[in-house]
């Protein structure tokens, strides 16, 4: 992308993170950093409070206690739609694109809700309207949607859904990307797309952190991998080390 | 090799998402076959294709040669199918006697196989440990005698020696000319005499041939 | 005061709560009944059964007619009411409107409008076959003289044979439940549905059984019910559905807590009568009295959260709350406006224009087809657009018309008699932030659960501000002098619709109205892609109590005066159904819709809009995305199946595909082509 009118670069980190449901802590006190530049994956079985600390993240579950920064800003106390704007971008495991809004149309809300203004008219609205139009076809272009922008969302395969929510997320200008279990759904083939799409968002200096099932992918992806159990980091450090750790097979299961 | 049931170029969508992405699977007559996949691979969604428990978005289900789109879950269950599901497989509130009692008829031979369920029958599903609920879910499909039967990872939670007995039951059963389809994460050892070992990988089939042919190492029984 | 005297009054004082009491059981052993009805439906159908009070209304019509008509003996008339005829209705419904949407795996909204088609529907019949005119003489089976209790207290008998139907009811359901084959196979049932199924229970035998119980009771409240009132198509069911508070209390589930809050419910409104604050309280006091089950059904609905009965575990976090369908053409927006949407807009135009031509009786009519296409309006910004449900958009109609009145009246405090038009604009710009009252709600809230708690506040408006003393006397709407012609009072109409419009279009178009399809579409993904979801709720649900308020207040000032009736919470059911079923988010829709209410009823005979309507809502299984989606292609195919990639095949597994592949050849040649894929 045109980094003229990007973010600088920014890491994510969670201090101390504790979330709890009737008592139970889901999460209990955990730290959590996504690098610029890096690919890093959060991996535990079921019920290990991975999914928490995504929400946790993502500003859709306010925590307990302990801190989330975005770039050494305070993003604690903001709702989710605000971390969006400051460049905390996220996808769904369970796709999220606007079935009867266009594949271009998808991408543009993205685009154009990456500022809270809105109808501003004048220079400054015409710029911000370039401006949206150039990331629209931006994010477009670089997953190939150009040929599918004005068909309807709701009717295509698992497969351009992925990438039309990815675009949709990217045309916003993110400095983070949280994704959740980014190849569920996907065939072998798609996923080795997706590999080479998500290193290519690391390489332009993005932060990438995913939830992820699949220890496979994983091992294939992540430079960094954090471990969790019960609410708790078991492991953390990078990939081939972490994966290995007798503590997460264990917990985990056969890996690889 | 006869076969008793079969998908073809099968495809299961959830929403957005498509879990099966057009599979053959072929699952022989009185003959227990395993499906191996890890989290995600399809497993599920291919058995709950087979029960009807998601509606195929293209491809077929196949019974004994016919097709089963018409046939809602009920209606399957009453030709002779049955499936355990992996997760609540028991009706929480019903006591365990009633769970095996909605079964169907075989409960006396269920509580032959399992006697450690003897003791639970007036309890309360509901209030059983995770194993106990999943000898109670697999003791009700086959306390319905199936023709069909099909299992997603019924060893979660029980013991490996229970686990054994039930693969053994599972074996003498196929001979008996049940059928019987098995999802796993890999193969236990004590299905070494499974017929056929399906592999899914990300929605598709990636192997399908006899548990003693060289699986791919991931799936493999662990050592 | 001697000692005997105080005695005298505690006594008194004791047996007149005793007596009220009693009496207060006459409503709260029917609101008992109503809970219980429709709990067990609920539990045994997974759907609550809205059409509850239409169902009461319906039966007891029958009932009426049966006995008072055609001169039955009263006990055959009710055995034929209770034990045939409703069982039979709740059946039919199941198989004809809710067995489908089950089939097709539709969410709890679009079950809803089901459930309102039915509603309205049957309201409709009931006004075809019966008249809109409130009817008296409602068989009272068990009415009589009072039994007398010790201690001088009188008791009905007909609240005796309620209380014994609640105690039968009960004990029948436990024992039922408890010691049959088919109580084990409903309580499977209720536990897990989907593990039901799996275990051969036929679920669709279930819950006909369950809609059957559930209309069986419900025409139980409607008997009980219509002694005490006359008769009207719209009385009967609001009453009923107000006593869904007890259901709601009780989350859907428990049938002795149904039971105590419809009892404790009846008794409370009952003593609230010794309450008699002096001065300026008191109509506020009387009021709460007579409407204990509207605060109630209120309170519920906002303490219930944002889930009720376990609604929505199954739906997708981002589930569409209905099935809309854009079609192309109103996606490329006004600019190019194809082939159908042209079309529409120009049926819209002509059907608007034609009444330029009517006079007399036609024209007054057709005065309120542009005030009512601008109240369905706000229903497509909230429903259509935002995705959000609002079954209270009546009661913001008649905020508009009962301010545009009290202000043109002089009786706003401060404020000195007001022309029409600048009172109906502080109306409106006053009203608009009462959108807030059901915007706020909506934040957290989806589904079944706002739509109970918007029709509670729609409800609340009728009662605590509409049919009030100062709202229905001495009241002037009376137009301008320059719009006292009808003709150009019309044309004035269709200046303000096309604004409405203009205003619409605004919110469907652009920035915002991508933002606002995106959070119809999916809500967290909304989010995600950094829209202000609560911001732009409560801006939907403002935007619409303004455009409700402006089409209430024509209404007001085409017929002159301010009529409660005429922004009846039933009345709003039925206008959410007719936008439904036109397409919910189709403006032009709307206005047709206003169009087609207007003319059916005006044009043939009262009730007939109703009874189409209903129908169409009701079939909403069948026809899903309401009308304007029907000139629309059903989703395209399917691109063309990549080939699967070949598999690695052990001699095994070549076998087993060789197997299939010959049975599939098999099978092919049998059945011939049909079987080729």
């Amino acid at each position: 992308m045109n980094n003229s009118h990007d973010r600088p670069a920014a890491r994510l980190t969670a201090r101390g993170v504790v979330r709890r449901y009737g008592g139970i802590e889901a999460v209990g006190g955990v730290d959590l950093v996504a690098r610029p530049g890096r690919i890093t994956a959060l991996v535990g079985p079921n019920g290990a409070g991975k999914s928490t600390l995504f929400d946790c993240l993502a500003g859709t579950v306010r925590p307990d206690a302990g801190r989330v920064l975005l770039g050494g800003r305070d993003v604690t106390g903001l709702p989710a739609h605000r971390r969006v704007r400051l460049g905390l971008a996220r996808t769904f495991q369970q796709i999220a694109v606007f079935p009867t809004l266009s594949v271009a149309d998808n991408v543009r809300v993205g685009a154009e809700q990456r500022t809270g203004r809105a109808g501003r008219t004048g220079p400054a609205g015409r710029a911000e309207a370039r401006d949206v139009a150039e990331r629209t076809v931006e994010a477009l272009r670089l997953f190939g949607l150009q040929g599918l922008a004005a068909e309807p969302a709701g009717a295509q395969p698992t497969g351009v859904l992925r990438l039309v929510e990815l675009a949709r997320a990217l045309a916003g200008g993110p400095r983070v990307l949280l994704l959740d279990e980014p190849a569920a759904g996907l065939d072998a083939a798609q996923t080795a797309r997706l590999v080479s799409v998500l290193r290519g968002l690391a390489e332009r200096g993005m932060a990438l952190l995913l939830v992820e099932h699949d220890a496979e992918l994983v091992a294939e992806l992540a430079d960094t991998v954090y471990a969790m159990a019960a609410g708790r980091m078991v492991a953390a450090g990078p990939t081939a080390t972490v994966l290995a750790d007798p503590r997460v097979t264990r917990a985990w299961g056969a890996v690889g | 090799m006869p076969v008793e049931a079969a998908l073809r170029s099968a495809r299961v969508r959830y929403g957005p998402l498509e879990a099966l992405h057009g599979v053959d699977l072929a699952f022989p007559s009185a003959a227990v076959t395993v499906l191996l996949g890890r989290n995600g691979a399809g497993r599920t969604s291919a058995l709950h294709a087979l029960a009807g428990v998601v509606p195929l978005s293209g491809g077929q289900a196949l019974w004994r040669g016919r097709d089963l789109g018409g046939l809602s879950v009920h209606q399957r269950v009453r030709r002779g199918l049955a499936l355990v599901p992996a997760e609540r497989g028991v009706f929480g509130s019903l006591t365990v006697a009633e769970n095996l009692g909605l079964g169907g008829p075989g409960h006396d031979e269920v509580i032959e196989l399992f006697p450690e369920l003897a003791p639970l029958l007036p309890r309360r599903a509901g209030t059983l440990s995770g194993g106990q609920q999943q000898l109670v879910a697999v003791g009700r499909a086959l306390a319905a005698c199936p023709a069909l039967l099909l299992l997603d990872e019924p060893e979660r939670g029980l013991a490996p020696a229970v686990a054994a007995r039930l693969h053994a039951h599972l074996l003498a059963a196929a001979t008996d000319g049940r059928t019987v389809v098995l999802a796993a994460q890999s193969l236990p050892r004590t299905l070494a005499g499974a017929a056929v070992v399906h592999v899914l990988h990300r929605g598709e089939v990636a192997f399908s041939g006899e548990p003693g042919e060289p699986l791919p190492k991931r799936f493999a029984t662990p050592r | 005061m001697t000692a005997a005297a105080q005695l005298a009054t505690t006594t008194d004082s004791l047996g007149l709560t005793v007596d009220l009491a009693l009496a207060g059981l006459t409503v709260g052993s029917a609101a008992a009944l109503s809970g219980i009805g429709l709990v067990v439906c609920h539990r045994a159908t997974g759907v609550l059964n809205i059409a509850q009070g239409a169902q009461a209304m319906a039966v007891a019509y029958l009932l009426r007619d049966l006995v008072v008509v055609r001169h039955w003996p009263v006990w055959p008339a009710v055995a034929c009411c209770l034990l045939l005829v409703a069982p039979a209705l709740g059946v039919l419904l199941d198989v004809l409107v809710y067995r489908p949407l089950q089939r097709r795996g539709a969410g709890p909204a679009e079950t809803m409008v089901a459930g309102l088609g039915v509603f309205v529907l049957l309201i409709g019949v009931a006004v075809l076959l019966w008249g809109a005119a409130p009817l008296a003489g409602a068989p009272s089976p068990l009415g009589g003289a009072a039994i007398r209790l010790p201690g001088g207290h009188g008791l009905r008998p007909d609240t005796v044979a309620q209380l014994a139907a609640i105690l039968l009811l009960g004990l029948t359901v436990f024992a039922a439940t408890r010691w049959t084959r088919f109580g084990l196979r409903l309580r499977a049932v209720v536990d897990d549905r989907r593990l039901a199924a799996l275990t051969g229970v036929d679920a669709d035998r279930v819950s006909a059984a369950g809609w059957a119980f559930g209309t069986f009771t419900a025409g139980l409240v409607g008997i009980a019910l219509a002694p005490y009132l006359l008769l009207d198509p719209y009385g009967l069911p609001l009453l009923v559905m107000e006593t869904m508070a007890v259901a709601v209390a009780a989350r859907l589930r428990s049938i002795p807590v149904a039971v105590a809050t419809g009892l404790g419910l009846g008794i409370a409104q009952a003593e609230l009568t010794r309450l008699r604050p002096s001065g300026q309280l008191l109509p506020l006091v009387e009021a709460v009295q007579s409407n204990l089950f509207v605060v109630a059904l209120l309170a519920t609905a906002l303490l219930a959260g944002p889930r009720i009965g376990g609604e929505g575990a199954g739906e997708g976090a981002g589930a569409a709350p209905l099935a809309v369908r854009r079609t192309g053409d109103e996606r490329a927006g006004g600019g190019g406006a194809g082939g159908s949407g042209r079309l529409a807009g120009a049926v819209c135009l002509v059907l608007l224009l034609l009444p330029l031509g009517f006079r007399g009786n036609d024209l007054r009519s057709a005065l309120l087809v542009p005030a009512l296409a601008l109240v369905l309006l706000s229903i497509v910004v909230v429903t259509g657009y935002g995705g959000q449900i609002s079954l209270g958009q009546a009661g913001y109609a008649g905020l508009g018309a009962l301010g545009t009145a009290l202000l043109m009246s002089g009786r706003v405090p401060g404020v000195p008699s007001l022309p029409a038009a600048p009172a109906l604009l502080i109306a409106v710009l006053a009203t608009a932030p009462l959108g807030l009252l059901t915007g706020w709600p909506a934040i957290r809230r989806r589904g079944l659960a706002l739509a109970l708690v918007t029709f509670a506040v729609g409800t609340a408006m009728s009662r605590f501000v509409f049919q009030q003393p100062y709202a229905t006397t001495g009241l002037v709407l009376d137009r301008p002098s320059f719009l006292a012609g009808d003709r150009a009072f019309y044309l004035a109409e269709l200046l303000l619709l096309g604004l409405g419009l203009l205003t619409v279009r605004a919110l469907h178009r652009g920035r915002l109205g991508r933002a606002l399809t995106a959070m119809r579409d999916h809500e967290p993904g909304a989010v995600a892609a950094g829209v202000d979801v609560p911001g732009l709720k409560l801006l939907a649900f403002v935007a619409g109590a303004a455009l409700a308020a402006l089409g209430g207040g024509l209404i007001g000032l085409a017929g002159r005066a301010f009529d409660p009736a005429a922004f009846d919470p039933v009345r709003g059911l039925l206008w959410f159904a007719a936008v439904v079923v036109a397409g919910a988010d189709s403006a032009l829709a709307a206005v047709l819709a206003a169009a087609l209410l207007i003319g059916l009823d005006a044009g043939t005979v009262a009730g007939v809009s109703a009874v189409a309507v209903g129908a169409l809502a009701a079939a909403i299984g069948r026809l899903p995305g309401g009308l304007a989606a029907l000139p629309v292609p059903r989703r395209r195919p399917p691109p063309a199946l990549p080939a699967l990639p070949p598999s690695r095949l052990s001699p095994t597994g070549r076998r087993v595909r060789a197997a299939i592949a010959t049975r599939q050849a098999g099978r092919v040649r049998k059945t011939g082509e049909d079987g080729a894929s």
